[in-house]
């Protein structure tokens, strides 16, 4: 899989009425197989830069080079009342874009996949009554279905609990072990204390470093004006 | 294996409904066997069979096309919209069908210009509708077109009863009146496989699009995050569905309730996945068009107005399966 080569990406929303929003602009590259967490206070843009990056929102300036992108919102976001094993074959939506249905190797893949990840025994459960760390681990089975080389999680640790939250971030790194770029917003510092690299996106600056250097306690301090020794969510030591 | 198996409880539906066909054929002051029927369905069966062929198949022609049109349809946007209230006239289709019908029989006009005419207006409502909404740039489109639907219903009643005060009291006012109320007698067999046509190209638009539905479902983030193109994808469904409703009113008036009661009653049977529940909800509605036409000419020497009859019974069997479906989950 190829990497992603950001020059002079700057997302946000378009000027109307004077009312626009600008993240600066970006020039950064990232290797195939990197896990970057991006952290950042409420409101710096973290899931417009996640969007514009997926394709799914224009960028206002710059280029975007990346292998196919998939973007999976925050958990409990995705509703349907269907089977999660067809929630996770729907990930081969775009290799059949034109045929009648989806194949039997779809389902396959599907099941696979969720067994992978330890939820097989989900895969005929609906969707709509899995609780939202079934739900989000079904949902990473399907970014290994959709085979898509950029994985774009807004949040994926989110209301889960400690083990579904150590879950995720297994199946995140079996995504990035197979050569995959996941970049995962997050509040969660120890995760990104963990990640290769991590984003930082403040109101007026964004830039890319080591954990080490990204989580260290002033900067944090700095970033979302907290006093912290620890992470300012769970008070664990930082790096 | 497993997709036979999956296929069953539609296929199931389906011969459900054609026994409600042969049930009707074989009962009544007109009954013939199966086989007279076959026969005179060829062109050389008993004379009793082919006369009650002739006088019943029409009806039961339209019955059929309308019951499935509507469930069809109306199980298709409830797949777009993800809303269990959303019915066959979501885009003002039905408003605007009836206004075109409405305008037809004030000018006069026989039954295939005012058939003619109430398609047209129900596409024109759609049209409408759809154009609307795409001029609005809302993030997920599903809010505008409910919208602009409201708007192009409202529109279209508002000329339908600019129409209802214009027309002559006496000769006219019951016509239109009527007409709104829906019934499957005034068809001919020409004009039930006229409408046929535009019922069957929806249909199979719909059920070509089946998991590509499931994905719209989603939204239209998570469809394009997919790898599908969601706009256009979603305005071809919502254009096919529009056919189907402004055939099935063309041809009956407006039935309610089916569109919105055989979603819901297919659903519990077979699921919420596009590819099993658009078929199931078109057997059912079929087979539920059958029964009000069935017991429309059940009370006394007068029909009752199937549109009538198909709120009066629908209403009700929809509450108890909302009842039945929320007990359950």
């Amino acid at each position: 899989m190829s990497g992603l080569r950001l020059e002079g990406l700057v997302a946000g929303h378009p000027a109307r009425n004077g009312k626009g929003f600008r993240l600066p602009a970006l020039d950064q590259s990232v290797p195939p197989g990197a896990i970057v967490a991006l952290i950042g206070p409420n409101g710096a843009g973290k899931t417009t830069l996640l969007k514009t990056l997926a394709g799914l929102l224009p960028p206002l300036a710059g280029s975007i080079t990346a292998p196919r992108a998939a973007y999976l919102p925050p958990p409990g976001a995705v509703e349907a009342g269907f089977s999660a094993l067809h929630v996770t074959a729907l990930g081969r939506s775009h290799l059949r874009r034109w045929s009648s249905g989806l194949a039997p190797a779809d389902l396959d893949a599907a099941r696979s996949a969720l067994e992978r990840l330890g939820v097989g025994d989900l895969a005929d459960r609906p969707f709509d009554r899995l609780s939202s760390g079934q739900q989000q681990l079904v949902l990473i089975a399907r970014l290994f279905v959709q085979d898509a080389g950029l994985c774009l999680l807004d949040e994926p640790l989110a209301m889960l609990d400690p083990a579904h939250a150590q879950a995720v971030e297994a199946a995140i790194r079996a995504l990035a072990g197979e050569g995959r770029i996941v970049i995962a917003s997050t509040h969660h510092l120890p995760f990104a204390a963990r990640a290769d690299r991590v984003l930082t996106l403040g109101t007026d600056r964004v830039d890319m470093a080591s954990p080490a250097l990204a989580v260290a306690p002033d900067r944090i301090r700095a970033l979302f004006g907290v006093q912290a020794d620890g992470c300012p969510c769970c008070g664990r030591p930082l790096s | 294996m497993n997709r036979l198996k999956a296929a069953l409880p539609t296929l199931g539906l389906a011969m459900l409904a054609f026994a409600g066909v042969v049930a009707v054929l074989a009962t009544g002051p007109l009954a013939s066997s199966p086989d007279a029927l076959l026969a005179a369905l060829f062109g050389h069966g008993p004379p009793d069979a082919e006369l009650a062929l002739a006088l019943r198949g029409p009806r039961l022609l339209a019955a059929l096309t309308c019951g499935a049109a509507l469930a069809g349809a109306g199980a298709g946007f409830q797949i777009l919209f993800r809303n269990p209230l959303a019915a066959p006239d979501l885009l003002g289709v039905s408003s605007g069908a009836g206004l075109g019908a409405a305008l037809a029989l004030l000018l006069g006009a026989g039954t295939a210009l005012v058939q003619s005419s109430a398609f047209v207006g129900g596409l024109a409502a759609g049209g409408l509708a759809l154009g609307c909404a795409a001029l609005t740039r809302s993030g997920d489109g599903r809010l505008a077109l409910i919208l602009c639907g409201v708007v192009a219903g409202a529109l279209a009643s508002a000329g339908l009863g600019l129409v209802v005060i214009v027309a002559e009291p006496y000769s006219q006012l019951p016509t239109i009146t009527y007409w709104l109320l829906g019934s499957f007698t005034r068809a001919t067999l020409a004009e039930g496989l006229f409408a046929l046509a535009p019922v069957c190209l929806g249909a199979a638009i719909l059920l070509w699009l089946g998991f590509r539905l499931d994905v719209l479902s989603l939204g239209d983030e998570q469809a394009r995050s997919l790898g599908l193109p969601a706009r256009p994808l979603r305005l071809t469904a919502l254009a096919a569905a529009a056919l189907m409703t402004s055939a099935a009113v063309a041809l009956t008036g407006i039935v309610g309730w089916i569109g919105l009661l055989a979603p819901h009653a297919a659903r519990l049977i077979v699921g919420e996945r596009a590819g099993r529940l658009i078929p199931a909800s078109m057997a059912i509605g079929a087979l539920f068009a059958l029964v009000i036409d069935r017991l429309s000419t059940g009370f006394g020497p007068a029909e009752i107005p199937v549109g009538l009859l198909s709120a009066a019974i629908g209403a009700p069997a929809f509450l108890f399966l909302f009842i039945a479906t929320s007990r359950r989950s």
